[in-house]
């Protein structure tokens, strides 16, 4: 018994020194990499919210329950993993003292249950999953499985690996049960019941004896132990490191969320000063060595579940980018250029430069993958259309062309579903934002139809380069007062003045943007709602501008429109375009402008419920409401436009992706202004699904949506025999429309 | 290769433009200012031409008011190498023929080997600035050109015409301009409009560049300005409302026209 004991010391022991040394290389090598990422400031300020995203999304698996039964299968693994916590530190007792137990909790029959219910619950857990995997092959359903692209088979070792945890532990604790049986001892924790499986294991191995039973007890014990550090090891070096990094990547997240504003461009912990930048500093991210450390750590958190790309407006419509993939190939990136970012320890200085020093320490391999283009062209490389990936995740390196396709950087529409998804809060948008701002600012590389959209911006302060004195041309075709800043001399607005009305560049000069316009005005005219608008005051927000990456543009049109605002001390604005309210309400406080900014859905519908507002005559056909994203998912604006559909039509019905799942128009990230070349049009792939529910008015609360979704229709409408009676219009023209009799 | 390029300001081409109070001058204050369009196609293939080339020298060259300085920038922005810029009251009010032989004093005896022009400029419209600049340095021109090519001393060029393409060459030094066809002008980069900021611009007043007062300026315009009035607003159009007969209602309505 005693040299029995020994030996189960010795080899456990042994076991976990040898296999802790690699584990424990691995988790240096990591924390490195990590660390050798740019700085990145705030990640830590308001500890409170952090903590309770970590409860909220880690503990409580909030963002993994948006999917009910794939998001139960992994509340059991990871509170199993919690839990089973308690079996290993019973198994390392075990190898020094037979009689261990955990100190005071150890011997409660009600630990003995949780740890068994939970290894149980692994066991439903990992079936589930094994069952997700086997209905949703990328092989079979190719680009429309969310696991293409994934590395599959790591998955199935992964779960086979959990399979082996789970009845090591099962056949220790039951040799383990059966020896206290036989010799009468206290080994066993958990004599008093509550264990409930390892007793039913028991009964199946106790009529082998006492001596196979003391034996399986020691070997289920190097098992188990061998089988933990593996699927450690295994951990450090696969995607499922997520179990360490999410963690980190939760606590050190945008909070609320990374999504509403961008972030601006940083230089040492302040945003970038555009009229004098220092000769160091970066704008945007053209290399892999200048993502930060958050970026790192957001790589190594990807788990490949795919739930961004199952959402994701241009992988649905047959286009390169999906998100999921973008980010695994710069985890990719990341580990094939680690030596140098290593080497570098953050000082790669960027804008085509390289840290020599580190450059020269490399291998001729590495060193060449270092310095290959980052961004640009891939056509002609193998499955260009699904990002250079076959469906088990494997990517044509290609190592003569750029590592990231431009196509697939350009094809985001920022629209927010996959940052919405993340369960371990990857920030996608910022990422691509910053590639994006590389290609513009730097190496002056993008679509050529931005040309057209910058220009117009510079030079006219409107996307569609409009004249600036046709901003109040829609004043003319109402048939009441419409008061503009600065008729009457005035140098601040007045007090009287409820809302400034910030018409927004398409309300002014699209002719369905402008209709809205129109119709807000006289709805706020009917409530008696003192507004007042600034005509030519006006400029383009910026948006376009910053979501296509001229950071530049941004800033000069932001710093503008506050000035501006500040000066003539607005206080309460109300907007029609999401896009607007984003940038006003989410943006502008990055450069000290601070405004109480609603959308018209948010105003009309308290005016509705305030009674100020009355619908008496609801139409009868049928609405669905479409989400802008930049209105839904970015500023959690879900419930005012529907209170204004309920208001006004007698029915309404809901698609299938709606709230924070809707589906993009196509027009988001400065999409609007470029051309959609590959793929299926996303804007039908919506409008398809509105008409489908078979509603007669789709009502939207965007101008950008309203044309992207009025074009779909149009175009359904104009095949034969498809007189379908479908009309697109905005939530304030139905309400307008109920509220005469 | 040593090129250089002619910029103009212009008022914004797409903009609604005033006449001061009782006068034929264009109200500039008014509108943006903006480099001609079609300068931004010359600078343009200036710069290709010198990075084809793997080396060279743009000089951008420019005459106007103070604010025209902006389009030298741009250009410089946009990447070409420095910038001259003169600026003199005497020449306000200058027209082609006095534009002509101011540029010409200008870039005569700079060692040029190519002087490219857009083809026109947004405002005047006249198209001659770059054929008399040539008549007056006694160089060759090729003018609305949609692809030019440098090779071994000589510029050969596909100039459009009404009836089609010709292919013409010359030696250098020649003058060139540019059609709108022949390229996508760059977007300046981030970084080309901060070492803008740094390249060198020479401005010269009328004296600098020996020019003959006399010869310049309004007084000396060779043109006149007859007689001025603002567009009158566009009439209302003829709406027909579609009633099965929409048809035949265009077709009469193109005959009345005599159009058809």
């Amino acid at each position: 018994m005693e040299s029995e004991m020994a030996m189960r010391l010795i080899v456990g022991l042994a076991l976990t020194i040898g296999i802790l040394a690699f584990a424990g290389r691995r988790l240096l090598f990591l924390v490195k990499l990590a660390r050798s990422g740019k700085p990145v400031t705030g990640r830590l300020s308001d500890p409170t919210a952090r903590v309770q995203a970590e409860t909220v999304e880690v503990l409580g698996q909030r963002k993994l329950l948006k999917w009910t039964i794939p998001g139960i299968a992994h509340v059991f693994a990871f509170w199993g993993f919690l839990v089973l916590g308690a079996t290993i530190l019973e198994v390392y007792g075990a190898l020094f003292n037979p009689e261990f137990a955990i100190p005071v909790v150890g011997r409660w029959s009600l630990l003995g249950f949780a740890e068994d219910l939970f290894g149980l619950l692994v066991l439903v857990g990992i079936a589930i999953f094994a069952i997700l995997r086997l209905t949703n092959k990328p092989e079979v359903k190719g680009r429309y499985s969310r696991f293409f692209g994934s590395h599959t088979t790591g998955a199935w070792l992964i779960l086979f690996m959990i399979f082996n945890v789970v009845w090591t532990l099962f056949l220790y604790r039951a040799a383990q049960y059966n020896v206290s049986l036989y010799t009468g001892n206290d080994n066993f924790p958990f004599m008093n019941g509550g264990a409930f499986v390892t007793e039913w294991v028991a009964s199946w191995l106790y009529p082998l004896g006492e001596t196979a039973n003391e034996w399986l007890e020691h070997i289920g014990i190097w098992l188990q132990i061998a089988v933990v550090l593996l699927f450690l090891l295994i951990v450090l070096h696969s995607k499922h490191l997520h179990i360490g990094a999410a963690p980190i990547n939760v606590f050190t997240s945008r909070r609320p969320n990374a999504l509403g504003p961008l972030l601006p461009i940083m230089y040492d912990g302040k945003p970038l000063n555009f009229e004098d930048p220092p000769d160091d500093a970066l704008f945007g991210k053209g290399h892999i060595a200048e993502f930060t450390w958050k970026g790192y750590v957001d790589f190594m958190s990807c788990t490949e579940c795919g739930r961004c790309q199952s959402q994701c407006p241009a992988w649905n419509t047959e286009k390169p980018l999906s998100p999921k993939l973008m980010i695994m190939n710069l985890r990719d990136t990341m580990f094939a250029q680690s030596e140098y970012l290593l080497a570098a320890k953050g000082k790669h200085p960027g804008l085509g430069e390289f840290d020599e020093a580190a450059l020269a320490s490399l291998s001729p391999e590495v060193r060449a993958e270092v310095e290959r283009p980052f961004i640009g062209s891939r056509e002609g490389s193998d499955h260009a259309a699904e990002d250079g990936y076959t469906p088990d995740g494997h990517r044509s390196s290609h190592a003569d062309l750029p590592i990231i396709d431009e196509e697939a950087l350009w094809n985001c529409t920022m629209c927010g579903a996959c940052v919405n998804q993340c369960p371990v809060d990857i920030e996608h948008i910022d990422h691509f934002i910053d590639m994006r701002r590389n290609q513009v600012l730097i190496a002056t590389d993008f679509p050529a139809e931005l040309n057209g959209l910058f220009k117009n911006l510079e030079n006219k302060g409107n996307p569609w380069g409009m004249n600036a004195s046709d901003r109040n041309a829609w004043i003319s075709e109402v048939d009441f007062e419409v008061s503009v800043f600065g008729a009457n001399g005035e140098e601040t607005i007045p007090d009287e003045v409820d809302y400034l009305f910030w018409v927004g560049c398409a309300g002014a000069f699209e002719d369905r943007a402008k209709r809205t316009t129109k119709n807000v005005a006289e709805l706020l005219n009917i409530a008696g709602v003192n507004f007042m608008v600034l005509g030519d005051g006006e400029t383009c927000t910026g948006d376009p501008a910053r979501r296509a990456g001229n950071e530049f543009l941004f800033q000069m049109q932001a710093a503008q429109n506050v000035e501006v605002l500040n000066e003539i001390k607005a206080k309460k604005i109300v907007v029609t375009c999401p896009h607007c309210l984003n940038s006003l309400k989410r943006e502008y406080p990055q450069l000290g402008g601070n405004y109480e900014v609603v959308h018209h859905s948010e105003l009309l519908a308290d005016l509705v419920k305030a009674g100020r507002l009355t619908p008496v005559n609801k139409i009868e056909q049928t609405v669905t409401y479409h989400d802008p994203c930049y209105l839904g998912r970015h500023n959690k604006i879900y419930s005012p436009p529907r209170e204004l559909v309920a208001a006004s039509a007698e029915n309404a019905v809901e698609m299938e992706r709606s709230g924070d799942k809707s589906f993009c128009c196509g027009a988001g990230g400065a999409r609007m202004w470029m051309e959609e070349k590959i793929g299926s049009r996303i804007n039908q792939n919506r409008g398809d699904e509105a008409i489908a529910t078979g509603a007669k008015r789709i009502a939207v609360a965007c101008p950008f949506c309203s044309v992207m979704l009025n074009d779909a229709v149009t175009s359904r409408q104009q095949e034969p025999g498809r007189a379908i009676g479908v009309e697109v219009v905005d939530i304030s023209t139905l309400l307008l429309s109920a509220s005469k009799s | 290769m040593k090129i250089a390029v002619c910029v103009k300001q212009v008022p914004d081409t797409w903009a609604e433009k005033k006449l001061k109070d009782g006068s034929g001058i264009l109200d500039r204050e008014s509108v943006e200012g903006v480099m001609n369009e079609l300068d931004e196609y010359a600078v343009e293939e200036a710069l290709k031409i010198t990075e084809a080339d793997g080396g060279g020298e743009v000089v951008v060259v420019s005459m106007g008011p103070e604010r025209a300085g902006e389009a030298v920038r741009k250009a410089l922005s946009m990447g070409a190498d420095s910038g001259i810029h003169l600026v003199d009251d005497g020449l306000v009010g200058s027209d082609s023929v006095a534009t002509s032989y101011a540029l010409a004093k200008v870039l005569d005896g700079r060692g040029f080997d190519l002087i490219i022009f857009g083809s026109e400029s947004t405002d005047a419209r006249m198209s001659v600035v770059p054929a008399m600049v040539a008549e007056r340095l006694g160089l060759a021109q090729l003018t609305f050109a949609n692809k030019v090519e440098v090779s071994g001393g000589n510029v050969t060029i596909d100039r459009v015409t009404d009836n089609g393409l010709e292919t013409i060459t010359a030696a250098t030094p020649a003058i060139v301009s540019v059609v709108e066809k022949i390229n996508e002008p760059r977007y300046p980069s981030f970084k080309g409009i901060m070492a803008a900021k740094k390249k060198p611009v020479e401005t010269l007043s009328a004296g600098d560049a020996g020019l003959d007062a006399s010869q310049v300026g309004i007084a000396a315009a060779w043109s006149l300005v007859d007689s001025f009035a603002a567009r009158p607003p566009k009439a209302a159009g003829v709406i027909v409302q579609d009633e099965g007969n929409g048809g035949v209602a265009i077709a009469d309505f193109l005959s009345a026209q005599k159009l058809i």
